[in-house]
């Protein structure tokens, strides 16, 4: 498929499952005055409902989902390794460790993405220092540190949990950072995850074509004539950026970043500058309508969107380890 | 996992309020003679003859026993019960968890629990004393709580009972007169404001409310510590905000800025109140104080 015709088709589904988001919520509205809702045109209730509950809520999906989507291509891009996204190799648990502390420690609230891009870039400066030992990177090793980075940093949660006193009065957030749930944000939350999105995505794209030539390794791509250590730790830090923005808005939401790479590639092909969007527009389509499943699997109750994104990915999981370890790339 | 949360905060909530005063103790009455009485649980226990050294578990329980005079044989408490504030000089013996060695070590011939789903009752039985279940949910439970532990401790807990009843009447016949009745959100915890914990049927304070003449929002909830969607929230538009997680730091200057929840008619004429954790979270001895401070929250010209 064409590339332009692949990202078209992505938006419009991006704006499709978006559209079903608005629509659908805990309390039954037309939608007829949805639109209204949107125009400014209905009742007071119904426009609070649509315009700073729903709408928001489906904004955030969309963040958390784009920016987990981009931050796994650029890890599968950097480390050569079609297991790594941001959950896997505890990128996303070393940002709820940076969001919990950032709790704990009762920092304003938009101080937590920044506390989550710290975590976030310590945890995935050390998984790209191990899969370096050696000069080559194997599966194994990137899927190893990151079960360890994420035990750690559980640990370490754990332990302020219990420590710390203003936390065990904030236990519901802590739980949500844990499992994993898009909720209704503040405009001034929601600004800034979308300042972070953007500029990392832009970042990213800039970064695209050096990223290309690391396919053949990092020492093809350094006699291609790529500035190696400047472009990892550039990549490094985006997809920190874009992991900690995701983890601040919505806790550990597993496997996105996995998938969604996985499943575009075939379709728009492994160059970054067209993979970026597209993992962007898909990852956020895919996001959006696991949150909507979230809401209305068991209504009234409302699924943390983790599970459905765990339920979804860890079996694909499972399938693209099964094909990496018999050598089929 | 949401149950065991919602357990969690409420004895979280029940843990950090400051300590208003108590209902006047009730006279112990002389030793009765030895019953057999069916607890909170179903299970049919056996009284001791006297009993001297008592651990209690469970704010509500505590209170009970300090109300029925029984608060010199209190040697332990969990550390949720903090009223009276004699309470809080007693030994402690774990919270969410009990310390089962901690309750050995202080050698109690009775106590008494609330419920527990972990076999922490099996396990206490198992360790020799007489235990009790006493474990009230709604307004119902409280009267038949004073009166058993009351005979567990051979206390007169009739006459705690029929006190308390008679002050809930009091607020009752007054609140009944009155013919507009408000609807009321009460927020046990919102740390994710699209998704606040209130109170359903089958919690006392749901009971409160009713009997103190408002309308509970969450009348229709399936269980009594549901998850309310904001959007739900905001449809139901609640005319008063009750904010049992004050204690928490919420303020009513914090519900108004959430989003999506400035346009609720309690937002907007400002009838967004603090209570006291401690005094609406416990279905124990002090509930007729708190159905009169309800009822001044939700009838001010009324109830002064």
């Amino acid at each position: 498929m064409r590339p332009a015709a692949a990202l078209a088709g992505l938006g419009v589904a991006l704006a499709g499952s978006a559209l079903l988001g608005v629509l659908a919520g805990a309390v039954a509205v037309g939608p007829g005055d949805v639109v209204a809702a949107l125009a400014g045109g209905a009742d007071a209730p119904t426009t609070a409902i649509i315009r700073e509950l729903r709408l928001p809520r489906v904004i955030a999906a969309a963040l958390v989902g784009g920016a987990l989507g981009v931050a796994g291509a650029l890890l599968q891009g950097l480390l050569r390794n079609p297991l790594a996204d941001p959950y896997v190799t505890g990128t996303s648990a070393g940002a709820a460790l940076g969001s919990v502390a950032s709790v704990a420690a009762g920092a304003p609230a938009l101080v937590t993405p920044l506390a989550a891009f710290a975590g976030a870039l310590a945890s995935v400066a050390v998984i790209w220092r191990l899969a370096r030992i050696g000069g080559r990177t194997t599966v194994l090793t990137v899927l190893l540190a990151g079960i360890v980075i994420s035990s750690f940093a559980g640990a370490v949660v754990t332990l302020l949990i219990v420590a710390s006193d203003r936390l065990a009065l904030r236990l519901r957030a802590v739980l949500d950072i844990l499992v994993g749930g898009v909720t209704s944000r503040s405009a001034a939350e929601l600004a800034v995850a979308i300042a972070i999105v953007a500029g990392a995505t832009v970042w990213a794209l800039a970064l695209a074509r050096r990223l290309d030539a690391y396919a053949f390794g990092e020492e093809t791509a350094a006699t291609l004539g790529v500035d190696t250590d400047r472009t990892t730790a550039s990549v490094l830090v985006v997809t920190a950026l874009l992991t900690g923005a995701a983890v601040a808005l919505s806790g550990l939401v597993s496997f996105v970043g996995l998938v969604i790479p996985h499943a575009l590639r075939p379709v728009v092909g492994a160059r970054h500058a067209v993979l970026v969007p597209a993992c962007l527009l898909g990852g956020a389509t895919a996001l959006v309508l696991a949150d909507l499943g979230a809401r209305i699997a068991l209504a009234p109750a409302e699924l943390p969107v983790g599970v459905i994104t765990g339920l979804v990915g860890a079996p694909f999981f499972l399938l693209v380890l099964a094909r990496a370890s018999r050598g089929v790339r | 996992m949401r149950a065991l949360f919602v357990a969690f905060a409420v004895l979280l909530s029940a843990a950090c309020g400051p300590a208003p005063a108590s209902i006047p103790a009730a006279t112990p009455s002389a030793s009765p003679s030895p019953a057999v009485v069916t607890d909170f649980q179903g299970r049919t226990v056996q009284l001791p003859r006297s009993v001297s050294r008592i651990v209690s578990i469970g704010a509500s329980n505590t209170e009970f026993l300090f109300a029925l005079g029984a608060g010199d044989r209190v040697v332990g408490v969990d550390d949720f019960s903090d009223e009276p504030p004699a309470a809080l000089q007693k030994e402690k013996v774990g919270g969410v968890k009990v310390n089962l060695e901690k309750v050995t070590s202080l050698r109690p011939d009775l106590v008494v629990t609330i419920k527990f789903s972990d076999g922490t009752v099996e396990r206490l039985a198992a360790g020799g004393a007489v235990v009790l279940v006493v474990d009230p949910q709604g307004l119902g439970d409280v009267a038949r709580s004073a009166t058993l532990i009351g005979q567990a401790v051979g206390a007169d807990g009739k006459k705690l009972a029929d006190d308390i009843t008679k002050r809930l009447q009091a607020v009752r016949e007054r609140s009944s007169a009155i013919a507009a009745k408000p609807r009321v959100f009460h927020e046990v915890d919102a740390t994710d404001p699209a998704k606040p914990f209130t109170v359903g049927p089958g919690s006392f304070v749901h009971d409160l409310i009713e009997l103190a003449g408002g309308v509970n929002v969450a009348a229709r909830a399936g269980s009594p510590y549901p998850q309310l969607s904001a959007e739900e929230l905001v449809r139901a538009d609640p005319e008063v905000i009750v904010l049992a997680d004050a204690d928490y730091g919420v303020t009513p200057e914090q519900v108004a800025s959430r989003p999506g929840w400035s346009g609720m008619a309690a937002v907007r004429s400002g009838r967004i109140h603090p209570i006291s954790a401690n005094l609406a979270s416990r279905p124990g001895p002090r509930v007729g104080e708190a159905a009169e401070a309800y009822a001044k929250l939700l009838h001010p010209t009324v109830f002064r």
